[in-house]
């Protein structure tokens, strides 16, 4: 999450915060609707079915189980499950005696922590003897965490009260000079960044209760609730977005304007920060339309859902409420439309964020997302690793087992390869190392070191990957020094297919050898498919080593431990290497040749 | 319910997709999970509806009508290194088959292990693994990393 990202443009910058703060927020809205629908439904008195004791469910959980999620995801997001902890206990300091959602302050929190914490476990983590990591995590973080919380109780959260008393003040003062839609431009960003229920709750409606009384009702119970600013942006997405935004838009669209859920637009917002500008003008229209057609509200509308607002509608107020509801959607949908018409930008934040999102689809649909160990065959090849290095997220003593166990196994197959252990984030981006991490590590550890080959297992202590490795490195070690630079540079050049002669090729052959018959069945049949659907006339057969003949028309595809027998038995064949039979790169270029 | 050595049969050669269900059926016998009625149930199952799934692995099962017969969960494995063709005589699209799960199912119990197959097998290289592997307990092994 942390990476550096050399766009120096303040669009970027502001595009990558929020990015980031919508990461906090995208994995809990689920949560996030929960705490919503419990307060639609059975909000005393003015739910759909009112329950004084289910209604008791909804302000713990806007009041500590969302912020606490906020923190846990924000800390989980800069370092990992010890982050994830911290960043919760720092966030309790934040919401502890504060009477309002403390959403922002959990984003704070949650991040802030995990990032002390990492710099607290860079100072001493190398220091901890062997045998006490488990005491030092322990303590560590319980004692950094205790004091965030303390830090957070005192300090934090009389900076966030504060900031939100002078927003509402801000609100305050414009309504005084009689400029209300200008209130908006203030009230949209203020909302996005979850103080709307600071806003609404801890001035607008105080101030419309007031007005209420003297006038039989008030506009300034709309200014926040108003579900038409949020409608026209979802709306947007839904016509204009791409990939999961836009995909998961209708639903949201639904959930803010008929449940009147306004948190769940927000995270849109902050993917693309710029659509605050339609939220502005959308909220700005529709509190001059309430102004200028007399409309407003009896009472508060709360949550604010259209349902809601016509149902505490003024007699003689609905065609005005109706009218600006609509006019702030409708304005806020054409700005959004034409923005995100507008970006033709490959950003790479929203591509990650559609990328992470889609990956927890997958993973909520059973999928299985394709593991780092299938990019092993395309990265390098076993030929150039010098150094083996377990990677792990600090002071697990997992690492330290595995790259023991593998060090055994290596020296009881003769190879002579160092096998070491370090934490993820002391990894150096050196040549020649094949780095092995848990599988929920694997895309840190790609990212510290991308010219890496990397093989990730579940389990470091009994791992069939493990004997794989030993494997690849013996039937190396065996080649004399010459051929394993051949096979190596054919495996890695694609220039090696230039070496064959695809015109007199009459049969494709897979080799059936005693370790991988299964493979070999398969892989004929893969790629016998491949060749119907190009149309190819060639046939590709499985065969034993010994079952072919001494001549150019057969082109055999092998794996580098397989070329070596072949070459010690045939020197006519047309040989290809590729280390993955089954979804190698070259095997569609092989096909694209073939007659 | 776990996987056991028993009920795995490797290095299998058959002509027919019905004799790799046999196979498959005789283990959960064999293993004590189901009455000798229930293979053809198996049979029967499959020419009804193919349990071919794709990527080379077919999970053969009893019908409706043969739950009757299930005695306890069981899962048995067979590997067919040369492979099968599942597909009907009258289908021209070969359907290739390394590796037969035979399943015998009783209350869901065996949803768990095989959502786990599932995944796993989504990937051919993981398929792969299990058409060459060499003893029962590889097999074991890769399939129960799976849910760690």
């Amino acid at each position: 999450m942390s990476q550096e990202n050399t766009g120096s443009s303040v669009k970027v910058k502001i595009q990558k915060f929020g990015t980031f703060l919508s990461g906090m927020i995208m994995p809990n809205i689920g949560a996030i609707i929960a705490w919503g629908l419990t307060a639609a439904i059975f909000m005393t008195p003015n739910g759909w079915f009112p329950n004084p004791q289910i209604n008791n469910l909804s302000k713990p959980m806007l009041n500590y189980l969302l912020p606490l999620l906020i923190g846990y995801t924000g800390g989980k997001m800069v370092d990992e499950e010890r982050g994830a902890v911290i960043g919760a206990i720092a966030t309790i300091g934040v919401i502890v005696g504060s009477d309002q959602p403390m959403f922002l302050g959990a984003m704070i929190m949650g991040p802030l922590g995990a990032w002390l914490m990492k710099k607290v476990d860079n100072l001493f983590q190398h220091k901890i003897k062997s045998g006490f990591e488990m005491i030092y995590d322990n303590f560590s973080l319980g004692i950094l965490g205790l004091m965030l919380a303390i830090f957070a109780y005192f300090i934090v959260n009389p900076i966030m009260v504060t900031g939100s008393r002078w927003a509402s003040s801000a609100v305050d003062a414009i309504i005084r000079v009689h400029m209300l839609p200008l209130a908006n431009i203030i009230i949209e960003p203020a909302k996005v960044l979850f103080l709307n229920n600071a806003i609404g709750n801890g001035i607008l409606v105080p101030l419309g209760i007031q007005q209420a009384a003297q006038a039989g009702k008030s506009v300034l119970f709309m200014m926040e609730s108003n579900p038409g600013p949020g409608l026209g942006i979802l709306l947007a997405f839904m016509l204009f977005g791409k990939g999961s935004s836009k995909s998961s838009a209708p639903g949201a669209a639904i959930i803010e304007f008929f449940g009147g859920i306004h948190e769940i637009y927000f995270p849109y917002i902050l993917m693309k920060p710029i659509l605050i500008l339609a939220a502005m003008a959308g909220g700005v229209t529709g509190t001059f339309l309430f102004s200028v057609l007399g409309g407003g509200l009896k009472a508060a509308a709360s949550p604010g859902s259209i349902i809601a607002m016509l149902i505490v509608s003024a007699k003689g107020s609905y065609f005005g409420n109706i009218v600006g509801v609509l006019g702030a959607a409708i304005v806020s949908f054409v700005i959004s439309a034409i923005i995100l018409k507008n970006d033709k930008s490959t950003d790479d934040d929203l591509a990650t964020k559609q990328q992470q999102m889609q990956a927890m689809k997958a993973e909520s649909k059973g999928e299985a997302m394709p593991s780092s160990t299938e990019a092993v065959n395309s990265v390098a090849s076993y030929a150039d690793v010098k150094k083996v290095i377990f990677a792990c997220d600090a002071g697990m003593g997992s690492s330290a087992m595995g790259a023991s166990l593998l060090r055994d196994k290596f020296k009881k197959a003769n190879i002579n390869i160092d096998v070491t252990n370090m934490a993820i984030r002391n990894l150096k981006d050196d040549a020649g190392l094949l780095v092995i991490t848990q599988d929920q590590l694997a895309d840190r550890s790609l990212q510290k070191t991308p010219s890496a080959l990397h093989i990730s297992v579940d389990n470091f202590l009994s791992s069939p990957k493990y004997d794989e490795i030993v494997a690849n490195f013996t039937a190396l070690s065996q080649v004399n020094d010459n051929d394993t630079k051949k096979a190596a540079e054919a495996a890695n050049e694609t220039n090696a297919l230039d070496k064959v002669d695809f015109s007199k090729v009459k049969e494709v052959n897979f080799i059936r050898h005693d370790q991988h018959v299964g493979t070999s069945t398969m892989a004929t049949s893969l790629f016998a498919d491949k060749m119907k659907e190009a149309g190819k006339t060639v046939p590709v057969k499985a065969v034993r080593i010994e079952d072919i003949d001494d001549d150019p028309s057969h082109l055999v595809i092998v794996t580098p431990e397989a070329e070596r027998n072949l070459k010690l038995r045939y020197s006519k064949i047309q040989v290809i290497v590729e280390d993955d039979l089954l979804q190698g790169k070259e095997l569609d270029e092989i096909v694209a040749k073939l007659n | 319910m776990k996987l056991k050595t028993n009920m795995i049969k490797l290095d299998q050669e058959v002509p027919t997709r019905d004799q790799a269900i046999r196979i498959a059926g005789q283990l959960l016998v064999d293993g004590g999970c189901v009455a000798p009625e229930y293979i053809d149930s198996m049979i029967a199952r499959n020419n009804d509806v193919s349990t071919y799934m794709g990527n080379f692995i077919a999970i053969p099962h009893g019908t409706d009508e043969g739950k009757k017969y299930i005695k306890e969960t069981g899962i048995s494995i067979v590997q067919i290194p040369m492979g099968v063709d599942f597909s009907k005589p009258d289908e021209d699209q070969e359907q290739l088959v390394t590796v037969v799960f035979g399943i015998a199912g009783k209350d869901n119990e065996h949803l768990n292990i095989l959502s786990q197959i599932a995944l796993f097998c989504s990937n051919v290289a993981n398929v792969a693994k299990i058409a060459d592997a060499k003893t029962p307990e590889e097999i074991v092994d890769l399939l129960q990393e799976i849910g760690k």
